[in-house]
């Protein structure tokens, strides 16, 4: 792992906070923690959601109807909120990758930046 | 394994979330931290290391925080300390609510300093206005346990009389103190009449009231000095004794510790000074009161010769009455028990008690009716409008800091919707910026007392003469008045910024500032109703000011029936210096011969009535007309004059002719009449008929008719009255009328000068001028523009000044659009324009409610206006004018800041 040396812009990691949550929870419930470690992992360092930042950003996923948080209860284990993806919420994350999608190719015809 | 629990719980304290959802957060994230330390030892960190990780981790920015500004942001010391995690409880909330408040006040300087300020102009006002109503209405009687006291008085039999309350008789207050069986204790005291104090060669007037023995007990006072009467000493024959008020001890003796047992000469006589009254005891007198009390005993050595024998006559009645009632009766009962003993008197004694009863009342009602001069409701009626008038300004002082919260309760957005996103509830919410506004409420009733006291000091300081008027008194209702006002205030200008605030949502919230146009466009509006309504009532108090001040120009001008522009008067009482009647009439003449031969004066004359200071009364006889009913009777004022007085008073005689020395007591009686009287009963011609006033036995005839003049009141409606000659009707307390060829002001002195040459002992009281005796004559009516005139720019103040926050709170706001309309090619003017044109959308709306508003007060004002129409145009007119220009100045300057913007910086603003 490490650090990479790559700047993002503090823009870009905002707005795609959501979309990034809800892909994580595209394939299956998680929990909070469980989210902040794959997206430190996956992004190689680059991308880190701390407890402050998760948090209310979950809850208010799950005030607008696109995610569902459950206290589950494991053996041998204390609980945990686990959180999924609702119908809508599956809905909102296919159009929000979509227009992901087109607005890189926009960006890249424009830059001339050839996507690999 | 650190307590990870225990140290998010600490943290979440401060939001005041419900316990369960407290517990299900604090869970959540402590699992989170302890998964972060646990994989943080398992990479090789030691446990502090990895323990100050998460911490820092806690609390450092990231990448979506970085956009929250950092007074935003969970503060550590914003948090409750470590070791403080009580919870639960209404108490702990309540406890919990107070700490944050005082903290958001003491981080929030001059916003609080404003808001104060504000706040206590407001309520000063309020409490000014209650204390002088607590003083003279409410509470006007410093006893023990007023409740308890009533004022019995003299009535009519005939219950369709008016009953003016009227005094008794000693003899029959001796009779009801020794017949009643439902007071504990009866006390007879007269009004505070004037006394002539004599010491060394000067002579000076003061105040007295003639008590009886039991006054002070039944009062259930205690002597700020000395003693008060003893059983027995202030009966008929006694010992001349005094009691002297605390305020006169003071400020006319300079509080000399030898003043009990002092001698003074009062009207030739001396008495012993036994003791003081109580501090800020003035009688049984709502507003003025007399320098001394002396033993009712003395009367008889001591009163004017009419009324020597005043303690042993039944028909002279002087005393009005006070009892404590027995425990357990009830003023039906009182009143039943003395009616009974005024018809059993009534029997016994017809020639002087026949067809009159007695009445008992509050003694609070009693003074208030004093108030009035008789007319209580009047009293109430300006009370109430006063009351109203500072509550106005209150209001608009309440909209102001409403508007102000409202303003900044959008920069705290943020905080707020962090708060409300993670579990707080709405409603302890509400509570806790309601906590904050009333403490801002409290602060500033705190210092609107202290705003209020100062204003009375300086008010009260100002009078002169003031040891006999009442002094303004901050009892515990004025305390739990000012405090019941102060958390009302902070309720009403807390409820609506806190209910706005509590809905804002997270999504908003955590956006960019310029997008929450919905929510902003919600709670401009309510600012801009707000301004509207301050702007409103401004002009309505402004119009009414304009009104009342036309109406007093209007007033001087009127013309009351005499001459008042060369006039003085000068008002003597011979017969209290102990003249006889012989002295007198030649006093009367010396004084007059004197007085005229004076330079500049160019006519003298003696009349019994000072200007506007005549009470009509009760039983004129004309012949010729029969009376309908028992309670027909014909109501007049009644003037003795001296031949010269309708040439010096400048009352013209219509027909007939004035008096003239040939009408003396030997020649046939004579009287004249007014116009009104005249056309009343004899249209045909009032020459050579008769009539007969009240009291005498004959008849006279009416030998001349005189033009109507006012007489008790300025612009009163017309009423009859009969003048009599000096020579046919005695009067030993006269007032000298002086018609001066230039200024009456410079003759006042050497006129006298040359009445006290005439008559050494007698003592001239309150010489006026005719110019004086209307700027009296329209007291009341100054008063009245003086005050609304002050309210009306305090409140006009205000509203410019929320004017002015208003806008220039929405000029920042509109920052981003005003940059857009100026790169895209607005001009500063074009901007200037756009904004002023708002505002004074704003100030108009305002003026047009306050004229509407106007209208419909106008009725209620317009019977105390001399001849000025309710929308008389050129009040309105000046204060509309008044009005946009104050608030035009403060628009300007936000207006002109927001036309300066630069707009690359404007858009950049985000």
């Amino acid at each position: 792992m490490g650090n990479n040396n790559i700047e993002v812009e503090p823009e870009w990691k905002k707005g795609s906070a959501e979309l990034l949550v809800l892909s994580l929870l595209d394939a299956q419930p998680r929990h909070g923690y469980d989210i902040s470690k794959l997206i430190e992992l996956r992004s190689g360092g680059t991308l880190s959601f701390h407890v402050t930042s998760l948090y209310p950003l979950l809850h208010r996923l799950e005030s607008e109807g696109w995610i569902e948080g459950k206290w589950v209860e494991k053996a041998d284990q204390r609980r945990r909120r686990y959180y999924r993806l609702t119908p809508a919420g599956r809905t909102l994350l296919r159009s929000k990758q979509k227009s992901w999608k087109d607005f890189v190719a926009a960006i890249g015809r424009v830059t001339g930046i050839e996507h690999a | 394994m650190p307590d990870w629990k225990d140290l998010v719980r600490r943290r979440l304290a401060a939001f005041n979330l419900t316990a369960p959802a407290e517990s299900d957060l604090a869970e959540e994230l402590a699992q989170h931290l302890e998964d972060r330390y646990r994989d943080l030892t398992v990479q090789g960190l030691d446990p502090g290391d990895a323990y100050a990780r998460v911490l820092g981790e806690l609390d450092a920015r990231n990448p979506i925080a970085a956009k929250i500004p950092a007074e935003h942001y969970l503060r550590r010391h914003d948090l409750v300390p470590p070791g403080d995690s009580r919870r639960g409880g209404f108490l702990d909330g309540v406890l919990r609510d107070l700490r944050y408040a005082g903290r958001s006040i003491r981080n929030n300087p001059v916003f609080v300093a404003f808001a104060v300020l504000t706040v206590a102009i407001g309520i000063g006002a309020n409490t000014t206005v209650f204390t002088l109503i607590n003083t003279l209405m409410l509470n006007p009687l410093p006893a023990r346990n007023p409740g308890e006291l009533a004022a019995i008085a003299g009535a009519d039999v005939d219950p369709s009389k008016p009953t003016a309350s009227l005094p008794l008789s000693y003899p029959d207050l001796e009779d009801y103190q020794a017949r009643n069986t439902v007071f504990v204790s009866l006390a007879g005291y007269t009004a505070p009449r004037p006394v002539t104090y004599q010491e060394g060669g000067s002579s000076e007037v003061f105040f007295a009231e003639f008590v009886t023995g039991n006054y002070f007990a039944t009062l259930g006072l205690l002597p700020a000095a000395g003693r008060f009467f003893a059983p027995g000493e202030a009966l008929p024959g006694g010992p001349a004794v005094a009691v002297i008020n605390h305020a006169t001890w003071q400020t006319r003796f300079g509080g000399a510790p030898d003043v009990v047992g002092r001698s003074v000469r009062l009207n030739n006589f001396v008495f012993t000074v036994i003791g003081v009254a109580p501090k800020g005891f003035i009688g049984v007198n709502p507003i003025f009161g007399p320098d001394f009390w002396l033993s009712a005993g003395a009367a008889d050595r001591v009163w004017p010769p009419p009324m020597r024998n005043a303690l042993h006559d039944r028909r002279q009645a002087a005393f009005a009455v006070l009892g404590r009632y027995r425990p357990g009766v009830t003023q039906a009962q009182a009143q039943a028990n003395v009616a009974a003993i005024a018809s059993a008197l009534a029997s016994e004694y017809p020639a002087s008690n026949e067809g009159r009863t007695a009445t008992v009342r509050q003694i609070r009602d009693a003074m208030l009716a004093r108030v009035g001069g008789g007319a209580p409701g009047q009293v109430v009626f300006a009370g109430a409008a006063l009351q109203a008038v500072v509550g106005i300004v209150l209001l608009i002082a309440c909209s102001n800091v409403a508007n102000l919260l409202l303003a900044r309760s959008a920069a705290r957005r943020r905080e707020i919707s962090i708060r409300l996103a993670i579990g707080a509830s709405r409603l302890r919410l509400v509570r806790q910026l309601l906590t904050e506004a009333s403490m801002l409420g409290l602060l500033g009733g705190a210092a609107g007392l202290g705003l209020g006291y100062a204003g009375l000091q300086l008010l009260f300081s100002a009078v002169p003469g003031s040891a006999n008027f009442a002094t303004p008194r901050f009892d515990v209702l004025v305390y739990v008045y000012t405090l019941l006002v102060s958390l009302a205030t902070g309720f009403l200008f807390g409820i609506a910024p806190a209910l706005r605030a509590s809905r804002t949502g997270l999504a908003e919230a955590l956006n960019e500032t310029g997008r929450a146009v919905g929510q902003g466009r919600r709670r401009a509006s309510l600012s801009n109703t707000l301004l509207v309504g301050q702007v409103a009532f401004s002009f309505l108090l402004l119009v009414t000011a304009a009104l009342f001040l036309r109406s007093i120009a209007r007033a001087y001008e009127m013309d009351p029936g005499f001459q008042t522009a060369h006039l003085a008067v000068f008002s003597t009482n011979a017969g209290q210096a102990g003249y006889t009647r012989a002295q007198t009439k030649s006093f009367y003449k010396e004084a007059r011969d004197r007085v005229s031969r004076l330079p500049g004066i160019a006519s003298v004359s003696w009349s019994a009535n000072m200007p506007l200071w005549s009470p009509p009364v009760n039983g004129l006889m004309v012949e010729g007309w029969q009376s309908r009913s028992k309670n027909d009777t014909i109501r007049t004022v009644i003037n003795t004059v001296d031949p010269g007085y309708f040439v010096t008073a400048g009352v013209e005689i219509r027909t007939g002719r004035a008096f003239t020395d040939l009408d003396r007591d030997t020649a046939l009686p004579v009287a004249i009449v007014n116009e009104t009287l005249a056309r009343e009963f004899w249209p045909a011609g009032a020459l050579g008929r008769r009539l007969r006033l009240p009291g005498e036995t004959e008849f006279r005839q009416v030998v001349g008719v005189a033009r109507t003049a006012n007489y008790t009141a300025w612009g009163e409606p017309p009423q009859f009255c009969v003048y009599v000659p000096l020579e046919q009707n005695f009067a030993d307390t006269m007032a000298l009328y002086v018609r001066t060829e230039g200024d009456p002001l410079e003759q006042i002195a050497p006129v006298e000068r040359a009445i006290h040459a005439a008559g050494p002992q007698i003592v001239v009281t309150r010489p006026r001028t005719g110019r004086q005796i209307i700027d009296g004559g329209l007291f009341s009516a100054r008063m009245g523009v003086v005050l609304l005139t002050v309210f009306g720019l305090l409140a006009l103040a205000l509203a410019s000044v929320g004017l002015y926050g208003i806008l220039a709170y929405s000029a920042t706001r509109r920052q981003r659009e005003i940059g857009l309309r100026m790169a895209m090619g607005a001009s500063r003017m074009s901007v200037l324009r756009l904004i002023l044109g708002q505002a004074l959308a704003l100030v108009l709306a305002g003026i047009a409610i306050g004229f509407a508003a106007s209208l419909a007060t106008g009725r209620l004002l317009s019977r105390m206006l001399y001849g000025v129409s309710t929308s008389d145009p050129v009040s309105i007119g000046a204060a509309a004018i008044v009005l946009t220009a104050v608030a035009l100045v403060a628009c300007y300057f936000p207006a002109r800041w927001a036309s300066r913007v630069d707009p690359l910086t404007a858009l950049r603003e985000i």
